[in-house]
């Protein structure tokens, strides 16, 4: 096997072709928990996060937002009030279990949001669709996180933003603090709400193999967006990414 | 989350004055630099016409920079101060957004109805008007009561007919002062030419002589 064909699942290196299998059975396991297990791992504040996500997004009523590795449909909800009844926004994960969360939710909403499974790397939407596109929390699980960027660069319409946000590197003088945080809490926390300490085990592994800020901030130059800025969030432990489609 | 909070603050504002949107919309995606010197924070204006603080990274477009000493002024409505704001870049956006600025207005009854109710609300509000009215009130009754008597009793501060006295003899003066250097400057050149005239004679009988 050569090394093109490998990457990382966490600390681990698997063969590329398992990775997206391995990160679908993280989030089979997890799904059902998933919202409540991210309350309780950052104390809620990631709902404030992805509201800023909104906020900083400037979509307009009647605009078209496309969600991607939107799960449990938490932005989606937030966005459909947004766009409102002349707008559209579309649910996707790559992921059944938990994008069938997220679609029980929207209707549960009484919102009308269109859940699709696909795969972020092959997005089934013409060229300059939407408006705003955002992946949140969901960036590091991907394989080719290049081809991924690239993909959501193409579905923008000019003038659209690509929002990402995602887990980063934090302040460094909290490291250390949060090296213990992330291997020695968080698992035990996964095992006692979700029975499944490896899966969160996974999750702060895949946050220390995810691209810091500047590097994705390249990444999204590389993919074709310009004037690319980020905010820290929380120390830098999360980063919110905004780049324009020209 | 200082970021996040001030973005909250700024787009509730912007919310309660719709004016303000289709005035930044033409200028989505821009940025300014606003400087309070040691303090400063860069707006980014959004494509719904809203405004957010700008990322980590960001290169304004304009800059807009207010000396603290005009604060005062600029708190004051004096318009004379506002031509004093340094403005760089793209002027023509840096001035909409100190527009914007400038006249956003928090209705804060607003805010307080969904807590309390309209009726309160309204009640609260008209007391904090009229508080701050009276607040002012006497603002302008202690300061003016301190000038009379800095002026009157105790006359530390000049009045205002005696400055403009000493400006206009100091005006005076200067006119005087100019005068007199220009009729000097008149005489030394007249006594300079006459000098030369004299001086000149007795050049040529040498010149003659070596011939």
């Amino acid at each position: 096997m050569t090394s093109e064909q490998n990457t990382h699942f966490g600390f681990k290196t698997v063969a590329e072709t398992e990775k997206a299998k391995k990160v679908a059975e993280v989030f089979h396991s997890v799904a059902n928990k998933y919202d409540l297990m991210n309350d309780v791992m950052s104390a809620g504040l990631h709902r404030s996060w992805k509201r800023f996500a909104v906020s900083v997004s400037g979509v307009n009523p009647g605009d078209k937002v496309l969600d991607i590795a939107g799960g449990s449909g938490d932005l989606s909800k937030l966005f459909a009030k947004k766009v409102g009844p002349t707008g559209q926004v579309i649910l996707t994960d790559i992921n059944a279990s938990m994008l069938g969360v997220g679609r029980d939710r929207m209707l549960d909403a009484g919102l009308n949001v269109p859940a699709m499974q696909c795969d972020a790397e092959k997005l089934p939407f013409p060229d300059q669709y939407f408006d705003c596109v955002i992946v949140a929390f969901g960036l590091r699980n991907m394989t080719h996180k290049d081809k991924a960027l690239a993909e959501m660069q193409r579905v923008l319409k000019v003038g659209g933003r690509l929002l990402v946000l995602e887990f980063s590197k934090v302040w460094q003088p909290l490291s250390k603090a949060y090296d213990v945080y992330s291997f020695k809490l968080l698992p035990i926390m996964g095992k006692l709400l979700a029975k499944d300490a490896d899966s969160y085990q996974y999750l702060a592994e895949s946050i220390r193999m995810h691209p810091d800020q500047e590097t994705l901030k390249q990444m999204m130059v590389d993919a074709g967006l310009s004037k690319v800025d980020y905010y820290n969030l929380a120390a830098g432990v999360v980063a919110l990414h905004k780049g324009y489609k020209t | 989350m200082f970021k996040s909070f001030s973005t909250h603050i700024l787009q509730h504002l912007i919310a309660q004055n719709t004016w303000a949107c289709s005035l930044l919309q033409p200028f989505a995606g821009k940025s300014v630099r606003v400087t309070i010197a040691p303090v400063h924070s860069t707006l980014v204006i959004l494509e719904d016409g809203s405004l957010a603080m700008a990322g980590e990274t960001n290169i304004p477009d304009a800059s807009i920079n207010i000396a603290p000493s005009l604060l005062p002024r600029l708190l004051a409505k004096d318009e004379a101060a506002k031509l004093q704001i340094e403005v760089t870049g793209d002027t023509h956006l840096a001035t909409a957004l100190a527009k914007v600025l400038s006249h956003l207005h928090w209705d804060y009854e607003d805010d307080l109805s969904k807590l309390v109710g309209d009726v309160p609300a309204n009640k609260i509000g008209n007391f904090a008007r009229s508080s701050a009215q009276s607040l002012k009130n006497a603002s302008v009754n202690f300061a003016s009561m301190l000038s009379e008597y800095w002026q009157e009793e105790k006359p530390i501060l000049a009045k205002k007919r005696h400055v403009d006295q000493f400006n206009h003899d100091v005006d005076h003066l200067r006119s005087d002062v100019e005068r007199f250097e220009k009729r000097l400057q008149k005489l030394t050149k007249a006594r300079e030419a006459s000098t030369s005239d004299a001086g000149a004679t007795p050049q040529h009988q040498v010149t003659d002589s070596v011939k």
